[in-house]
């Protein structure tokens, strides 16, 4: 009871301190939220960058690399890509519980149905059955196909807005390329920071695709190969891939345990071993198995650009909480006498400190809310100067706590020696 | 005058008065220092960049990307036809010089690449990694007017130099000219056959991907995008000087004309084009720009304040001195070179910042070494902007009357 009422006492003289020196106060909050707000934003991009996409089984799902390039000369490191036999070898292995081979293509897309010849440019997944139930992509009417060799699609949310304006499209059919294909499975919105399934190439941060299409569809379609692509023969095009030492395919396992995962690498090193046996692999045998986290981490998603100006801006922090120092320094200065006479009347140097606390909390607080602002400000700032990284620019809640907490610490922190100061006054040498 | 050097000590002694408040300025001064000449280092960096001869007619280059929307572009012949009346019809408006088609442009990273060596000589790629990237560009004969290339050997691809699409001879090729130092050295590459092809003419280099080293730009050009005309993207238009903005203005509306069903991504000038290339580099470097205008607007106010904090403390001493006859510019200047201390102890631990940072910075980004000239254009800076914030202060207390004197002894 005691402890309220001295709380709200002290935030009346907090009150009044603030109304004394608005000017003084109003420069200690405005730096204290632009440092804090630009820290907070650089912080929200480099989380977004930095975050676990799928943290129900990222431990569970493996990237492949294999080492099958066929002569020794280029690539002597293990490849994200693969060539369509050892990607059917992978899809034919019953030890995952899921697993999913693809390659990113694009279309133009309209409802075969409307008299409107629009077409929307649509990005492409072209991917077996497995996708779906390995990634958890979120369903919001129909299923994934089942087979790889049908002409059905699943659509993402966004599409299903700019030609079915968002309604229940299963059964519909869209005319892709020139090719009807009928919709079986609408997803949800569906983020995944980073795009885990296709971090290469700089599209970690890509959206989620439009068109998801099965795999020997789009073969059969010639549907182009608008990711990385490597081989050491000419071909006319992703028809003529199948039997062909082009390297095209990334592949995704699921893998329960760490049994299973042995007995899958067995599996791969395995089928390199019966490659090298008929001469087929010149290049020794690795086969890397590698889990969301490690895979993103590899990949080196995280902008360089964005940890530098990070650093710039704790940086700038630590010049913003000097300033507000100095400033509340010398505001403790000029109200010494008020403490003096305060303690003259019988505060002890404890309330003088715990007055001093509130007031400095207060401010952190009100700085802090102003630092929510201000991040998203910067946020927008920065998506201004460097474009690539529109769809990373999200204020999580818990940015938006570690925001205000932040602007608390520093406020507290910033009046600290402040506040040391202040107690050491003499009674005495003030009232003279 | 004499009164400002006559009290240096006493300057010091006052300054370790204020230990914490001046202490804190200076630690602020150093890191904006710091900041100040890294930023500008960023920034003169990518204007050096972006400022590099591209080896092309930049400014009169016009760019269309575009691709067909529609299924009867699958019929490749079909597909031809329509590229090769857009051909025309672009090359009769006015203004324009020559018009050509690629699968990719000069100025980007990667792309389209294949490994190249004499056709006898594969072991040349061993020796030299870049040969194992050579950007492989399709192109249609008017690449070279379109682009502005200038033709130092032999002569550039001709119509005959486009094969019948079943064809299995060997395709004619023009290379740049650091792609003929790679693999021929200072001897004549004409004639000569590598395993893309048989080269007929060299060009000067052109700025094919500015992350690799100048004299690396090697790259390759062949007659056979109408072959592959599927993966024909750009068509390039060379403009005549002045014409720009109008030519610019009709090229979708010509394009559209000849066949609806198509998306037009862009239209561009190539110094567009390289400015996109540095996109991010400018935003970071603008990015820090900003940063720089907050923190001087940060330690200005810190300035202000420490002199502000510095005339309450010590309003009677200075009362004493106007009694004792200093003048109100001796006042002023006292408080001033007093400042002028500070920021000059500041800037020398700036010095030892701005090095660090730098170091720091180099971790995640490239950026130059600092160099003495920036270190004192950024501290000419802070000393401006301290000036301006301390000269309300430093002014008021010059304005102390000599009557304070009496009122607090």
């Amino acid at each position: 009871m005691r402890s309220a009422s001295m709380l709200a006492y002290n935030l009346t003289l907090a009150m009044q301190s603030f109304k004394r020196a608005p000017s003084l106060y109003f420069l200690v909050v405005l730096t204290l939220s632009i440092g804090v707000g630009l820290l907070c934003a650089n912080l929200a991009l480099v989380n977004s960058m930095a975050s676990d996409p799928i943290p129900e089984k990222s431990e569970q799902l493996f990237h492949v690399s294999m080492n099958t390039w066929p002569n020794d000369d280029p690539q002597a490191e293990p490849f994200h890509i693969l060539r369509y036999r050892e990607a059917m070898k992978i899809v034919s292995s019953d030890i995952p519980k899921n697993s999913a081979v693809f390659y990113a293509s694009g279309v133009y897309a309209r409802d075969s149905a409307s008299p409107s010849l629009k077409r929307f440019d649509s990005s492409v997944r072209a991917t077996t059955p497995g996708f779906f139930s390995l990634t958890n992509a979120p369903f919001a009417y129909g299923s994934g196909f089942i087979k790889s060799s049908v002409m059905e699609v699943v659509i993402g949310h966004e599409l299903n807005q700019k030609i079915f304006t968002g309604e229940n499209s299963v059964g519909k059919v869209l005319e892709l390329d020139g090719e009807l294909l009928t919709i079986v499975g609408v997803l949800k919105p569906w983020r995944l920071r980073p795009l885990f399934y296709h971090a290469t190439e700089g599209r970690a941060f890509n959206l989620t695709d439009d068109i998801y299409a099965p795999l020997e569809t789009s073969i059969d379609l010639g549907w182009s190969i608008h990711a990385r692509s490597s081989s050491t023969v000419s071909y006319k095009g992703v028809k003529f891939t199948r039997d062909r030492d082009v390297f095209y395919l990334q592949a995704w396992v699921e893998l329960e345990n760490s049994a299973k995962k042995q007995a899958f690498q067995y599996y791969l090193d395995n089928y390199s071993q019966s490659l090298k046996d008929v001469g087929e692999h010149p290049l020794a045998i690795r086969n890397e198995l590698r889990d969301v986290n490690a895979w993103l981490l590899e990949q080196n998603i995280v902008d360089q650009k964005v940890l530098a100006f990070t650093l710039a801006s704790v940086l700038f922090l630590c010049v913003c909480v000097f300033n507000a120092s100095s400033l509340l320094l010398s505001r403790f200065h000029s109200a010494k006498f008020e403490v003096g006479l305060r303690r003259a009347i019988g505060a002890s140097n404890k309330n003088i400190l715990m007055q001093g606390i509130t007031e400095s909390a207060l401010l952190g607080v009100i700085a802090g809310l102003l630092s929510l602002l201000l991040s998203w400000l910067f946020l927008k700032l920065s998506i201004k100067f460097l474009p690539d990284l529109e769809n990373l620019a999200v204020l999580e809640p818990k940015l938006l706590l570690l925001g205000v907490l932040l602007a608390l610490v520093t406020a507290i922190f910033s009046a600290l020696y402040p506040l040391y100061r202040g107690t050491r006054y003499t009674i005495s040498a003030e009232l003279k | 005058m004499n009164f400002a050097t006559l009290n240096i000590k006493g300057l010091i002694k006052s300054l370790l008065l204020r230990k914490f408040t001046t202490g804190l300025l200076i630690l602020q001064l150093a890191i904006t220092l710091g900041l100040l000449v890294n930023s500008a280092i960023l920034a003169f960096d990518t204007r050096e960049k972006m400022s590099k001869p591209t080896g092309l007619d930049d400014e009169n280059i016009l760019i269309v990307s575009t691709h067909p929307t529609s299924g009867s572009y699958r019929d490749l012949d079909y597909y031809r036809s329509i590229v090769n009346e857009d051909l025309s019809k672009l090359n009769q408006l006015p203004g324009v010089n020559s018009v050509s088609i690629t699968n990719q442009l000069p100025i980007r990273g990667r792309g389209m690449l294949s490994n190249t060596h004499d056709i006898d000589n594969p072991e040349q790629e061993k020796a030299d990694k870049y040969l194992k990237d050579v950007k492989y560009t399709l192109a249609g004969e008017h690449l070279a007017e379109a682009m502005g290339f200038t033709i130092i050997e032999g002569r550039f691809l001709n119509k005959s130099d486009e094969l019948d699409f079943d064809s299995e001879a060997k395709n004619n090729i023009v290379i740049t000219e650091s792609l003929k130092k790679g693999l021929y050295g200072d001897e004549s590459a004409i004639g000569r056959e590598t395993n893309n092809g048989i080269i007929v003419g060299v060009i000067k280099d052109i700025m094919l991907d500015p992350t690799l080293p100048r004299d690396k730009q090697y790259g390759l050009f062949m007659n056979t995008i109408m072959k592959y005309i599927f993966i024909g993207r750009f068509y390039v238009i060379n403009v005549e000087p002045g014409q720009m903005a109008n030519v610019r203005n009709q090229v979708s509306d010509t394009i559209l004309a000849v066949q609806a069903e198509r998306d037009i991504f862009d239209v561009f000038t190539m110094s567009e084009h390289l400015k996109n290339f540095y996109r991010d580099d400018q935003g970071l470097s603008d990015l820090f720009l900003l940063l720089c205008g907050l923190m001087i607007f940060v330690t200005a106010i810190s300035s202000y304040a420490y002199s502000q904090f510095h005339i309450s403390r010590q309003k009677k001493y200075i009362g004493i001195r106007r009694a004792l006859g200093a003048r109100k510019q001796d006042i002023l200047l006292y408080v001033l070179t007093e400042n002028w201390l500070v920021y000059t102890i500041g800037c020398a631990l700036g010095l030892v910042m701005a090095l660090g940072f730098n170091i720091l910075l180099s971790q995640y980004i490239s950026l130059s070494k600092p160099d003495m000239m920036l270190f004192l254009l950024a501290s000419a800076v802070i000393f401006v902007a301290g000036t301006l914030a301390t000269w309300i202060p430093a002014v008021k207390t010059s304005n102390i009357p000599p009557v304070i004197a009496t009122r607090t002894v």
